[in-house]
């Protein structure tokens, strides 16, 4: 099953490789956001909490408009039929959970790079931690995404529909996020955020399993 | 029609019960300066007769005189327990009993009078997340039977959740206002239940979007589980492990650790009356619940 999804995932990589249209739209977004934002900011010193939480919005709504296509396009496409006919639900959500898993930590490292190279007072004292946050709010805002793409992808009004959905269910996340990699900018070290990461482990896990299960109700419509 | 009664009932006793006098007046700042020598807590029982202004002359049953600076006792009898500070040498009250009336409320300090809110609050927020409870387990048995009628109940359900939710939200928004300083402090708790009314108020723009009844159901079904899945960590986990205005968070004095405030904190009158609004509050969601259940069931067979 694990390696079925794995064909699942490479196969989205390809069709990705093809028409770019996610990957290419994700980085314009981020750029034209982060000039809005110098624009908007001109020489002014913001502050370490409005530079942790500033990186996640860019993160969170780049991932916006990126997640939520993963199970519209293949309702556009009209290739829902045949993935249905290759192989089991659970094995296509673990799929396209992998895919939006690998596209959260490109976006995220994207964001990242073009945060410090335009941001001047945008440092960071521990980069493990920053990178371990990274890494752990992917896993966190795919977790979430992937089932509510795979709603709206059944509804009428998708565009609007998706932040709505999600926003509230990543909010807890992303509260976590901020605080995390506020405290990498300070230099804290990751024993004293242990906590933290039980809460996002605990949090995604519960959120996996459920859509995992409910998956199937979604997709044999 | 027995249970409207017996709500009725129940619920004028709980308003009733929660009117019941305190225990004492607003006894902020009180110092006496006594004869008694103790480093105890010390029950006194005395009288108490007002000098001038704010200054009050206490006598115990030993006939022991003290002074006692208080604004505004209301009740001049009753149990006094006196904590006595050694380096400042004066008497500070702890406690306050009084025994006019056979079920009194604590004075709590800092919250007095205000401390009745959660007679009211609680069981609000409470019956909110048994409704959405509810509305979760009528949405795994559509997804099991997809019969017609377990989805109509658990939008039924979800719906009087989010109205017990902003009515929880107002209640606590407004005695914030009085005690907290503000409507809104974003304290844990309060950020938790502003973000548990977005999913709610998502779930019913999910149903709104969607036109096929079968989809419809279906689809918000699934939702249903999903946001309430996160429920336990928006009421349970959220604001008990971290620093928050609300009792039972991490920096409560009352209840280390974190736990509910009512196992530690609470008094046996207040708890009692506190259970009893409780099932007051469990009762009438019930009641709504299955009348609303029947409104749309006779709403669909006139269609």
């Amino acid at each position: 099953m694990i390696k079925e999804s794995f064909f699942i995932l490479k196969k989205d990589y390809k069709s990705e490789l093809r028409n770019r249209y996610s990957f290419n739209s994700l980085l314009l977004f981020v750029i034209i956001t982060i000039t809005i934002l110098l624009f908007s900011l001109g020489l002014e010193d913001i502050s370490l909490d409005i530079h942790a939480g500033l990186f996640w919005i860019i993160v969170f709504f780049a991932a916006t408009n990126g997640l939520s296509r993963t199970f519209v396009s293949e309702e556009e496409r009209g290739t829902t039929l045949v993935l249905k006919l290759i192989s089991e639900s659970g094995t296509i959500f673990l799929g396209k959970l992998l895919f939006n898993l690998c596209l959260m930590v490109l976006l995220s490292l994207f964001v990242f790079i073009l945060y410090l190279f335009f941001m001047n007072g945008f440092l960071i004292k521990n980069y493990f931690l920053f990178f371990v946050t990274i890494i752990f709010g992917s896993i966190g805002l795919s977790s979430a995404s992937t089932i509510i793409a795979a709603i709206i992808s059944k509804a009428s009004n998708k565009g609007t529909l998706y932040p709505i959905l999600s926003f509230p269910i990543l909010l807890p996340l992303l509260i976590i996020l901020i605080g995390l990699t506020k405290s990498s900018m300070i230099g804290k070290s990751i024993i004293n955020e242990l906590n933290q990461f039980l809460l996002i482990i605990s949090y995604s896990g519960i959120l996996i399993t459920v859509s995992f299960l409910l998956f199937d109700f979604i997709w044999k419509d | 029609m027995k249970l409207k009664y017996f709500i009725g009932i129940l619920f004028v006793l709980v308003i009733l019960l929660s009117f019941i006098p305190k225990i004492s007046g607003n006894l902020t700042d009180v110092k006496f300066y006594s004869t008694i020598d103790t480093t105890k807590i010390i029950p006194v029982k005395g009288v108490i007769s007002e000098i001038s202004n704010n200054l009050y002359k206490f006598i115990d049953k030993d006939g022991n005189e003290g002074r006692l600076y208080a604004s505004n006792i209301t009740n001049k009898e009753g149990i006094f327990y006196l904590k006595y500070n050694e380096y400042e040498n004066y008497f500070t009250l702890k406690k306050f009993e009084n025994n006019t009336f056979f079920i009194t409320f604590p004075f709590i300090p800092g919250l007095e009078e205000k401390a009745r809110i959660i007679l009211f609050h609680v069981p609000v927020a409470w019956v909110s997340v048994l409704a959405f409870l509810i509305s979760m387990f009528y949405g795994i048995r559509y997804l099991k039977s997809e019969n017609y009628e377990f989805d109509v109940k658990s939008v039924n359900s979800a719906s009087l959740g989010f109205l017990f939710c902003i009515l929880a939200t107002v209640t606590g928004s407004i005695w914030a206002r009085f005690n907290w300083g503000s409507f809104w402090n974003w304290d844990p708790r309060e950020t938790s239940i502003f973000i548990l009314l977005l999913i709610y108020a998502a779930y019913f723009a999910l149903r709104s979007a969607i036109e096929v009844e079968e989809k419809k159901a279906k689809l918000s079904a699934v939702y249903s589980i999903i946001a309430f899945v996160t429920v336990p960590f928006f009421i349970f986990i959220l604001p008990r492990i971290t620093s928050g205005l609300h009792p039972g968070s991490a920096d409560d004095l009352s209840s280390p650790g974190g736990g509910p405030v009512i196992k530690s904190g609470m008094s046996f009158e207040m708890r009692i009356i506190f259970f009893l609004s409780l099932i007051a509050f469990t009762l009438l969601y019930f009641w709504i619940f299955t009348l609303k259940n029947r409104v749309t069931e006779l709403e669909r067979k006139k269609i």
